[in-house]
């Protein structure tokens, strides 16, 4: 058996840690999450040389090992955490070749917990464009370890740094820093106490603000005996330590690097002053949306048409093909037209994650945060709300998470409660089937009506989200002061392989995600839509006839007629027709009733629920759009989805808070019912009043 | 004979997604979590 060893990649965000790790992983990696936490756990495997395999676990960028978010902790509760299964053998810090100097930081506290550490200098083919010259041999005996060389995107380096990473035995474990010119008495006092510990870890965790795994800070302040520091003084050291590192980092490369500004050919400084112009900044980021947007419809539209008809021949064939019974049934009318209701939008969730990729691997979104802050303040937000209500397009939850940073509660829970306004990747199947029903195919300036709804409604949401964040502001009664930094990536012409690994990863955790809820939501479905109570669903057949037998019905009319009676009288009938009163006024009927309360375990189930109950009875081959476009209003005649239904679904959509995880994080994020209840019904009232007016203004 | 296979295959599907459902909505997890919680959001988008 060929041995392996632990690899934990290391670094600052923004120094292309993930391209090394996609570099040296490749498709061996999988993506999961933190045991009860919702960070990001990224591993894979690499083959190193002499037959050695690496696990190597990508962790998420930190800017050094004084924490101060959830995803901090990760980094050093792993590397304070002997026992954790996947401690490292070995580190790997990644650096970028411009923030040399930042990024060494992380690398020196690294080193001082005594763990092997491997410098990667990443991003090298920048060096003649910056005009930066490296002295390796001097830095590696300098910061005594050794040193990587890599450029990602031209693949170089990757090698030798496999080679470095399988000799990790031969690295040097003596630190940057000695802990007790910190403060020598108070270390002093420290070793004694503790004689076994490695200094520079009990400092890390006296001085951190939580407790990490097993080692219990009010433990060491218990067992030693001598007087423990004020938190003021523990900072006042932790500012000593952080000037003394510098100071090391300082004197290391001043010898070992050499910046020659006259050979510099940068081109940041004057693509910055247009992106982040206060008019052509929010032009180009305006024109950059509309041709995302359109090309989203563009290009989907070929596979959305194939995937459509695929599975309704899947069906089709499904019910000829096997035994006539109850599972055949389930799986022609419930399952797979329930599946079809999710694959249908496997293109255009790609696109759009493959835009949004693009823009973050370029290093435009930093752009746009900046850009965005600006404005952000005069609604009552912090900038750091950008990037939670920008993270709400992919999905609530984990935006909701991500206001964990915002150092105001004000701020933060204003953000919390602003957040689910903006359009996440779950209304998007919503949006598009009920656009392509209602809005015209017509196209204005070379841009698509449905384009432009689409990008309206993401914008609505957004607005959405702005406006109530200004009401919250002045209507909640908290004093509180924040600001506001975000670093500027340089830019990069984005890689390919990054780009198509979290394509694949982002649609792939989506389908399989929300699959499974649909695929059990469409079972239960389709018996509640197969079996009813009473006489007029288990006499169907001898009501129907009886009551049509004067009008000559052909064979097929009169078993359409049997379906309609019997899906009317079925268990999901009754319940639909219970709760019609209450949405007819929006122009609803009510299996868009069940659709909308079914959709509340999560959105994207409202396309499956209608595929399956349109399904149930059906003997025809067709889409799942053909099928929502002959659906007939039963109180006003046409067609049930018209443009003032279909913009008052639209509407209930944006502003509904249609999602069961969604309030589930905000009460354990705000450790309160109060503000999801809250949250619920302000919502879901607005959501109604705006979808009623609407539809009784177009009707 | 067929009808009663078939019947049988639908209702344990019925039951393994009426299961599935509970648990994915409405079990509560005994397993003490840390102060952020144990949503994976992944899991219901």
């Amino acid at each position: 058996m060929s041995k392996q060893i632990n690899v934990a990649l290391i670094g600052n965000p923004n120094t292309g840690k993930t391209s090394v790790f996609n570099s040296l992983t490749g498709l061996n990696q999988k993506v999961g999450n933190y045991p009860g936490i919702t960070v990001e756990k990224k591993e894979g495997i690499c083959k190193l040389p002499r037959g050695v395999k690496a696990h190597i676990i990508d962790l998420p960028g930190t800017y050094s090992l004084n924490a101060s978010s959830l995803d901090e902790n990760v980094v050093i509760e792993l590397l304070l955490n002997k026992n954790d299964k996947d401690f490292p053998d070995v580190a790997v810090v990644v650096s970028d070749v411009e923030n040399l100097k930042r990024n060494l930081l992380l690398f020196t506290q690294i080193k001082d917990l005594e763990i092997p550490t491997v410098l990667v200098i990443n991003m090298s083919d920048r060096m003649k464009y910056k005009g930066i010259s490296l002295d390796i041999p001097y830095l590696e005996s300098q910061l005594q370890t050794k040193i990587a060389l890599v450029s990602t995107r031209k693949n170089e380096g990757i090698d030798n740094l496999k080679t470095l990473i399988s000799n990790y035995k031969e690295l040097s474990i003596t630190p940057c820093l000695n802990a007790s010119e910190i403060d020598k008495e108070y270390f002093d006092n420290l070793r004694k106490a503790f004689p076994n510990q490695l200094l520079y870890k009990l400092w890390l965790v006296i001085t951190q603000d939580v407790n990490f795994g097993k080692t219990d800070r009010n433990e060491i302040d218990a067992v030693a005996d001598f007087k423990t520091k004020t938190k003021a003084d523990l900072k006042r050291l932790q500012q000593k330590e952080t000037i003394k590192r510098y100071q090391f980092i300082n004197n290391t490369l001043k010898k070992g690097q050499t910046i020659d500004l006259s050979t510099a050919k940068d081109l940041r400084i004057k693509l910055d002053r247009i992106l982040t112009h206060k008019i052509w900044g929010y032009a180009i980021f305006l024109v950059i949306l509309l041709t995302i947007f359109q090309a989203i419809y563009d290009w989907s539209a070929i596979p959305m048409d194939f995937i459509d008809s695929s599975f309704a021949s899947l069906s089709e064939w499904t019910k000829n093909s096997l035994p006539e019974g109850a599972f055949t049934s389930l799986l022609a009318e419930g399952i797979i037209p329930g599946l079809g209701g999710i694959v249908i939008f496997i293109p255009q969730i790609a696109f759009l994650f493959l835009f949004i990729s693009v823009l973050e691997e370029s290093g435009y979104m930093s752009r746009v945060v900046f850009l965005m802050d600006r404005g952000m303040r005069r609604f009552g937000l912090s900038g750091k709300s950008v990037v939670p209500l920008i993270s709400g397009t992919a999905c609530a939850i984990p935006a909701i998470m991500a206001t964990r940073n915002i150092e105001s509660w004000k701020e933060r829970l204003i953000t919390i409660l602003v957040t689910p306004f903006t359009t996440c990747s779950a209304r998007l199947p919503v949006y598009l089937i009920i656009i392509s029903l209602v809005i015209p195919e017509g196209r204005f300036l070379g841009l698509g009506y449905q384009a432009l709804t689409l990008m309206l409604l993401y914008l609505i949401g957004f607005g959405a989200a702005l406006i109530s964040a200004m009401i919250l502001n002045k209507v909640l009664k908290i004093k509180s002061k924040s600001f506001f930094v975000v670093e500027m990536p340089n830019y990069k012409l984005p890689l390919i392989k990054n780009v198509a690994l979290t394509v694949v990863e982002k649609t792939k955790s989506f389908v399989f995600g929300a699959g499974k809820i649909i695929l059990a939501i469409s079972i239960v479905l389709w018996f509640l839509a197969s079996y009813g109570p009473g006489e007029e669903f288990n006499n169907a057949e001898e009501i129907v006839t009886e009551k049509f037998a004067s009008k000559h019905l052909t064979e097929e009319e009169l078993q359409n007629e049997i379906a309609s009676q019997k899906l009317e009288y079925s268990f999901i009938g009754l319940t639909g027709r219970a709760i019609e009163p209450a949405i007819r006024p929006l122009g609803y009927d009510w299996k868009i009733g069940i659709a909308i309360v079914s959709s509340f375990a999560a959105r994207e189930v409202f396309v499956g629920t209608l595929a399956t109950i349109y399904s149930v009875g059906s003997d025809e081959e067709e889409t799942i759009k053909n099928r929502m476009a002959g659906e007939v209003n039963p109180i006003l005649g046409g067609p049930l989805f018209n443009f003032a239904s279909g913009i008052s679904l639209l509407l209930f959509y944006a502003f509904a808070m249609q999602c069961m995880s969604t309030l589930a994080i905000v009460k354990r994020e705000t450790n309160s019912w109060k503000w999801p209840i809250l949250q619920l019904v302000l919502m879901s009232v607005f959501a109604y009043v705006v979808a009623f007016i609407a539809f009784q203004i177009l009707i | 004979m067929n009808h009663l296979l078939q019947n049988i295959l639908a209702f344990t599907l019925l039951f393994l997604a009426l299961g599935f459902l509970v648990k994915k909505f409405f079990w509560k997890n005994s397993k003490p979590t840390k102060d952020i919680g144990k949503h994976d959001c992944d899991n219901c988008h």
